[in-house]
């Protein structure tokens, strides 16, 4: 893999210019940006791994990057510790950590390989889809500090999950999914088998003890498929009974449980024909398709995960004088903790002694600080971002406020109403009809020539099994799906692209999703003529160097900085700091004092001063995304309207549309206000996709049509948005809409089609021109005619 | 003809065996990641010989 000269080697952020650091990989001299990217890169090249460049797939800029500081892991070695975080099998140990951090295959092969070479651990696997390490080592003497320390070493961010939350119902799910489909196969493998048997006898005459023999062992192998197999679909048709809103599971439960219960008649009393095969087949095409869906549906981030990526593994308690660290999970109500600057608060509680400021914006989308006194609430998952802070526990775990919009946000996702696809519909009325027909087709031939009436009336259920209608919708929608991870967009609800191809309205965030999210400095406006411009960059650089605030980041250079002795951060209001004897600030206009006009803009400013007289200062603005505006005019070109909600400032939304075209904007919305919004645009007909990523918008995400969220959000956004972006770009979202009016043309040409195939051979059958094996190769090739049109949807560019 | 009374239980047997077999392999949680297999067989270390190995 080759980066362009400026990018780093290792995380392709851009190198800075004053950075000579190089890493020698495979004889090439690679540029890296850091020395934590360079040890990263040595320690990779080292252990023989420097295969994982050619690996890995084009990197976002910043992951893998290790983090400036190194964790305390040695925490994780205590006994209570590696009781609450693994679990005991035998002499060996077993921990799930989540791996932040991780963007492709290549890494899950980087994680299990050089693990893998560590003493201590005797298998280590990585599932690349829910970023998951399976580790097992020997209890005895279990270092699981050293291996979080290698992993963070590699640049990924290790979070021990507790065992409660890795024994997950997807799971659980799966596992029976899978079971059933297991059944159903091997089920219709073997009946097929004997039915040849018995359709061959048809033909060359038949021993009447050897005919009742195979149809009572179909009998036996049938018997598991319908009442394991296909339990679902029967326990789903009697719930539509009672609820009034019968399903296809109804019909599909009468052609297999009728068929079923005719055929063990026709077996015993030694009658005309058997319908084991067409039982166990339209069970097995069922299953799988069922089966397919719900692949497609897991595949989304889980949801314990990202809660508990949100919160801090460790808590400092205060017990008496001593302070311990203890697991998150062993918090209780009424414990006081203490949590130091820059790290996460683990728990909702009240802020027991001092000030300090708190970054909200996970849970409110305010970037801007806010300011904390004692007594206020702070919420679990904000960051604290000054000095070192004492609270006493209130509520935890799922009991936060974080715990609760998540909750709320799943009951929203789950509240919504059940979407009846078209196939669906159309295939209960065709099975319906296809029933009644049966049955009048074998009145007709009872009385007409009753010798052939069992055969004609098998060749018409066969010949008409709705295989390729219940096949037609999951297998394009699987086959979609595919294709769309592979473009690097994760469908976690299956209704998506459904609804992703009726849109009509695309309703977009501004913060972190049309914009990157971090500040930057816009323009700066000197007042004093005495310095240039680069003179305020380089003292505000300086003094914004010691302090935690986001804002900061926006004043980052990479040039030798002037000296700040004694920096002093006051919060809420700036930092000041002594350079060559004077007294610099760099804050609010009130903090830094004297001189400065007023300003009525709602621009984010930072003023800068010496002695008490204002020099200088800075505009700030979120830098928009690069492809934004060419995403927004291909999504117009495609039909789509467009509509900007925001929580922000006026002044800041209306640049951001002005920008961008954006002819609607909302600005200083609450979630209620974006949601309020949405129902509007719902009741005036249109059905809206809502591009937002932050945890507040989870809710709105969850009432939109169709919800998408970047990856880089906040990962509980994720977990209840329909689509999930990964990568940095926007332009997916194009392709998302594509893709999906393409998927509904391939489904209903699929429909078409099967539906035109029944109404062909449904008379050739009821007719009787149709022999029961001719009918069984009808049924198959239109299945499979279907899903080779499905299959067209993988070629989609 | 009569000897397919003898195979065709003795074929069940087997399907209820490789049955068995399959739900404890589920069980044991041997299907729980269909993804990744797929991918780690492509994935076999196969670095180049070290340069010491060279005459």
């Amino acid at each position: 893999m080759t980066t362009g000269a400026d990018t780093c080697f290792h995380c392709a952020l851009p190198v800075p210019a004053a950075c000579k650091l190089t890493v020698d990989i495979e004889g090439a001299q690679q540029p890296v940006c850091c020395p934590g990217c360079k040890a990263v890169a040595e320690l990779i090249r080292d252990t023989g791994m420097s295969r994982y460049y050619d690996l890995r797939d084009a990197p976002d800029p910043g992951i893998g990057r290790p983090p400036d500081e190194a964790a305390e892991w040695s925490v994780f070695d205590s006994s209570d510790m590696l009781e609450a975080f693994t679990q005991r099998d035998g002499d060996m140990r077993e921990a799930t950590i989540y791996v932040g951090g991780m963007y492709c295959s290549a890494c899950s092969w980087l994680i299990e390989t050089t693990l893998g070479k560590q003493p201590g651990i005797s298998s280590a696997e990585v599932n690349p889809i829910t970023h998951r390490l399976r580790l097992r080592f020997p209890g005895e003497d279990a270092k699981l500090s050293s291996h979080l320390a290698t992993l963070a070493n590699l640049g990924y961010q290790p979070q021990p999950l507790s065992p409660e939350s890795t024994t997950r119902p997807e799971v659980t799910e799966q596992r029976t999914a899978l079971k059933r489909l297991l059944v159903a196969s091997l089920g219709m493998m073997q009946v097929m088998m004997f039915a040849v048997g018995l359709y061959a006898m048809d033909f060359q005459g038949i021993d009447a003890d050897m005919q009742h023999f195979l149809r009572l062992v179909s009998f036996f192998v049938t018997t598991p498929v319908v009442f394991y197999a296909a339990r679902p679909f029967f326990t789903s048709a009697w719930r539509g009974v009672v609820g009034r809103k019968p399903g296809m599971d109804l019909p599909v439960s009468i052609a297999v449980g009728s068929a079923y219960v005719a055929s063990i008649y026709s077996t015993f009393t030694r009658g005309e024909a058997v319908w084991f095969d067409s039982v166990t087949m339209f069970v097995f095409f069922l299953t799988l398709g069922r089966f397919l869906e719900m692949r497609a549906r897991h595949r989304s981030i889980d949801r314990s995960a990202a809660l508990s990526s949100l919160l801090p593994n460790t808590a400092t308690r205060i017990d008496g004088d001593a302070h311990v660290v203890v697991p998150v999970n062993q918090l209780c109500a009424g414990d006081r903790v203490l949590i130091r600057a820059g790290d996460p608060i683990p728990a909702d509680g009240v802020l027991g002694s001092g000030v300090t400021s708190v970054d909200e914006s996970l849970l409110t989308g305010e970037a801007r600080p806010q300011l904390k006194a004692t007594g206020d609430e702070l919420s679990a998952g904000c960051v604290n971002l000054d000095g070192l802070i004492e609270m006493t526990v209130t509520h935890t775990g799922s009991d936060t406020t974080l715990g609760t919009i998540s909750r709320l946000s799943e009951r929203a996702r789950y509240a919504r109403p059940a979407f009846v696809t078209l196939a669906d519909r159309i295939a209960s009325y065709i099975v319906i009809a296809l029933l009644i027909v049966a049955a009048a087709v074998a009145t007709f031939w009872y009385f007409a020539d009753p010798d052939r009436a069992f055969v004609i009336t098998l060749s018409v259920l066969v010949v008409t099994c709705p295989c390729a209608l219940a096949l037609a919708t999951p297998a394009a929608f699987a086959a979609a799906g595919s294709r769309l991870s592979q473009l690097r967009l994760l469908v976690t609800n299956g209704n998506a692209i459904e609804s992703l191809s009726r849109a009509t309205l695309a309703m977009f965030d501004k913060t972190g999703t049309l914009t990157i999210g971090e500040p930057r400095i816009a323009a700066v406006f000197v007042i004093d003529n005495a310095f240039t411009e680069k003179d305020c960059r380089l003292v505000a650089a300086a003094l914004e160097h010691a302090s935690t605030h986001p804002l900061a980041r926006a004043f980052a250079m990479q040039e030798a900085l002037p000296a700040v002795s004694s920096p002093n951060i006051v919060v809420g209001q700036g930092v000041s700091g002594k350079i060559d004897g004077r007294e610099w600030r760099i804050g609010n206009a009130e903090f830094v004092g004297g001189g400065v006009a007023a300003h009525d803009s709602k621009t984010t400013h930072v003023f800068l001063g010496v002695e008490g007289n204002a020099i200088a200062w800075f505009d700030l603005e979120d830098e928009l995304r690069p492809d934004a505006k060419q995403t927004l005019n291909a999504l117009r070109q495609l039909g789509l309207k467009t509509s900007l909600v925001s929580g922000d400032n006026m002044v800041a939304v209306l640049s951001v549309a002005e920008a961008l075209d954006f002819g609607d904007a909302h600005f200083e919305c609450t979630p209620e206000d974006k949601l309020s919004i949405i129902e509007a645009a719902q009741q005036a007909g249109e059905t809206v996709v809502m591009i937002g990523d932050g945890i507040n918008d989870a809710p709105v995400l969850a009432g939109a049509d169709t919800s998408v969220a970047p990856a880089h959000g906040a990962l509980l956004a994720q977990t209840s948005a329909d689509v999930i972006m990964l990568g940095e770009s926007l332009a997916p979202l194009t392709t998302a809409i594509e893709m999906s009016r393409k998927t509904m043309r391939i489904v209903r040409q699929n429909l078409v089609w099967a539906i035109v195939y029944n109404t062909l051979a449904l008379p050739l059958a009821a007719a009787g021109f149709v022999p029961p094996w001719l009918a069984a190769i009808g049924m198959s090739a239109s299945s499979l005619v279907v899903v080779l049109n499905a299959l067209r949807l993988n070629r989609f560019e | 003809m009569s000897i397919l009374y003898v195979l065709i239980p003795l074929a069940l047997l087997l399907l209820g065996f490789a049955v068995w077999a399959f739900f404890w392999a589920v069980g044991s949680g041997q299907f729980d990641d269909l993804d990744t297999p797929a991918v780690r067989i492509i994935m076999d270390d196969d670095s180049k010989p070290d340069e010491n190995d060279q005459p």
